[in-house]
């Protein structure tokens, strides 16, 4: 137990790093699920959980001001649950939402509070001209809260498993399906986010061409995307040359024809 | 420009340095100022190297960096990669108005954060997400890998070629890129892909299963489904799409909206669960 919380905590802190190497999404449910699995010793459920916790999420992403819930301490203790006590996977989204929700308040404590203080001392060393100074604000704001954060998330690994353990014997039945429910339609509002982010008059058609495509041939996510990037090509190259960079080309074009 | 004997030239040992450093951005991510110190922490290489001659504008160049700075990541490398360009000029260039500098960051992180975040957290995410999960919701490790290469392949050669890019044309590359409209052609492209795919995503992933409520009565009962599939497959999907596309245009907080849907499927299990 006490193996499995030090490697859960360096998974966390790896988790917390996402934006430390490059934003590449390794906080994302669908990543942390897996390694979550890897450490447990059930790649195969971790995957699935991961899974899951992705789509309940889908709609979470930084934004501006605006962060999502804390996805890294949600999913690691939402999945090594269900894979501690092979409970159902609606069990991990029961933990990870609350968990998740509580874990941003204290992150974003830490973003008002915290982080400005180390910009403010950053402002003193740039007008001395330090640029270790500099370097040093960003890199103890970098770890502090990985640090902090990661530690409470193997924390809750290690003291919580009984306790949770209670608490969810005490769920009655009709909570578990009821979650069984919300997990089929919340993937709903981060799609309905994403739509209201790219969509416009001209382009509305193509979600319900993808929704058809689906929906009466059961072609894969796969399938219609790729038969999108054809039709993205067919769109831009072989009509409307109105916007098109070049005049000259477009005169001798109209004369072929 | 004058060309000094004692000019300060960028070598690619800083533009290096400034990739991998744009790496780390969002890190110390604040609310005051959000990005600042993780863009002053990228560009310090590069005032280092340029200003070591001349402690003024490098005192002014570090404060500059250290502004409010909001972008996408990924498109982060492109700015800096203009405001390197212009840190060279001005340590060049004694006739050079710093404030260009200023003005020129703000005015492309805010078009830049826009066309990022919708293209790449947005639509990116989502195609890569779409193509992973199938995968990943039957347990197969090719779904996580899957999603990382898809998201991060053409992430990191956007921040690579969008740092050279950046430091070679300066920021009359955008302005340029805008009037010709190439800007909008990548936009349009891009939702156009991304949203055929969660119009695909909508009626694979979105699941109300309704098999329990039957219409009719004794053997000629059938279930509620079964004509509503009849109608269309996939249209409780679709409506449960449109409601929540409708309430997030209320202004609802993604939050609430997300334990309301808790709380209401609860509240609708209770109910059935007394019959």
């Amino acid at each position: 137990m006490l193996t499995q919380s030090l490697l859960i905590f360096l998974l966390a802190i790896l988790g917390y790093l996402n934006s430390f190497f490059g934003s590449s999404m390794i906080s994302r449910p669908i990543v942390m699920g897996m390694l979550v699995g890897l450490v447990l010793g059930d790649l195969t459920t971790g995957i699935k959980v991961g899974a899951s916790l992705e789509l309940v999420w889908l709609g979470a992403m930084a934004i501006g001001a605006s962060n999502p819930p804390d996805m890294v301490s949600g999913s690691i203790i939402g999945t090594s649950y269900v894979i501690v006590t092979h409970s159902s996977i609606a069990t991990a989204v029961a933990l990870a939402v609350p968990i998740s929700m509580l874990m941003q308040m204290l992150w974003n404590l830490l973003m008002i509070v915290w982080v400005p203080l180390l910009a403010a001392k950053a402002d003193k060393y740039a007008n001395e001209a330090n640029y270790r100074g500099i370097d040093r604000m960003h890199y103890i704001a970098v770890f502090s809260q990985a640090i902090l954060l990661a530690g409470l998330t193997s924390a809750g690994f290690f003291l919580g498993s009984k306790a949770i353990q209670s608490f969810v014997n005490i769920i009655p039945s009709f909570v578990n399906s009821g979650l069984n429910y919300a997990m089929g339609i919340i993937p709903a509002i981060g799609f309905a986010l994403l739509v209201r982010m790219i969509v416009n008059k001209k382009t509305a058609c193509f979600l319900f061409l993808g929704f058809l495509l689906v929906a009466y041939l059961k072609l894969s996510v796969l399938g219609i995307t790729a038969f999108a990037c054809v039709l993205t090509a067919i769109l831009l190259f072989n009509t409307g040359h109105s916007s098109s960079n070049n005049q000259v080309q477009e005169v001798i074009d109209d004369n072929e024809f | 420009m004058i060309m000094n004997s004692n000019s300060e030239k960028l070598t690619k040992k800083e533009i290096r340095q400034v990739f991998w450093r744009s790496c780390q951005l969002d890190s110390s991510w604040n609310f005051e100022r959000q990005q600042n110190l993780g863009y002053s922490y990228a560009m310090v290489p590069v005032i280092k190297r340029l200003f070591k001659n001349d402690s003024r504008k490098a005192k002014a160049a570090l404060k500059r960096s250290l502004d409010f700075m909001a972008i996408t990541p990924q498109l982060s490398s492109l700015l800096m990669g203009i405001n390197a360009a212009m840190e060279e000029e001005n340590a060049n260039n004694p006739e050079f108005d710093d404030s260009a500098i200023t003005a020129v960051k703000t005015s492309l992180m805010g078009p830049l954060a826009g066309i990022g975040d919708s293209l790449i957290v947005g639509t990116l995410r989502i195609i890569a997400t779409g193509v992973a999960i199938g995968f990943a919701s039957k347990g197969n490790i090719i779904g996580p890998i899957l999603f990382l290469l898809l998201y991060n392949v053409p992430g990191f050669l956007l921040r690579y070629y969008g740092l050279n890019f950046g430091y070679k044309y300066g920021a009359y590359f955008i302005t340029n890129a805008e009037k010709t409209g190439i800007m909008d052609k990548v936009t349009y492209a891009a939702s156009v892909v991304g949203l055929t795919a969660i119009g695909g995503m909508i009626a694979s992933y979105v699941q109300l299963d309704l098999s329990g409520i039957k219409i009719g009565s004794g053997k000629f009962a059938e279930p509620l489904t079964k004509y509503l599939d009849m109608i269309m497959p996939g249209l409780v999907p679709l409506a449960v799409f449109g409601i929540m596309y409708w309430l997030i245009g209320k202004k609802i907080k993604t939050s609430n909206l997300l334990l309301g849907s808790v709380f209401v499927c609860i509240f609708i299990s209770f109910l059935v669960s007394l019959f």
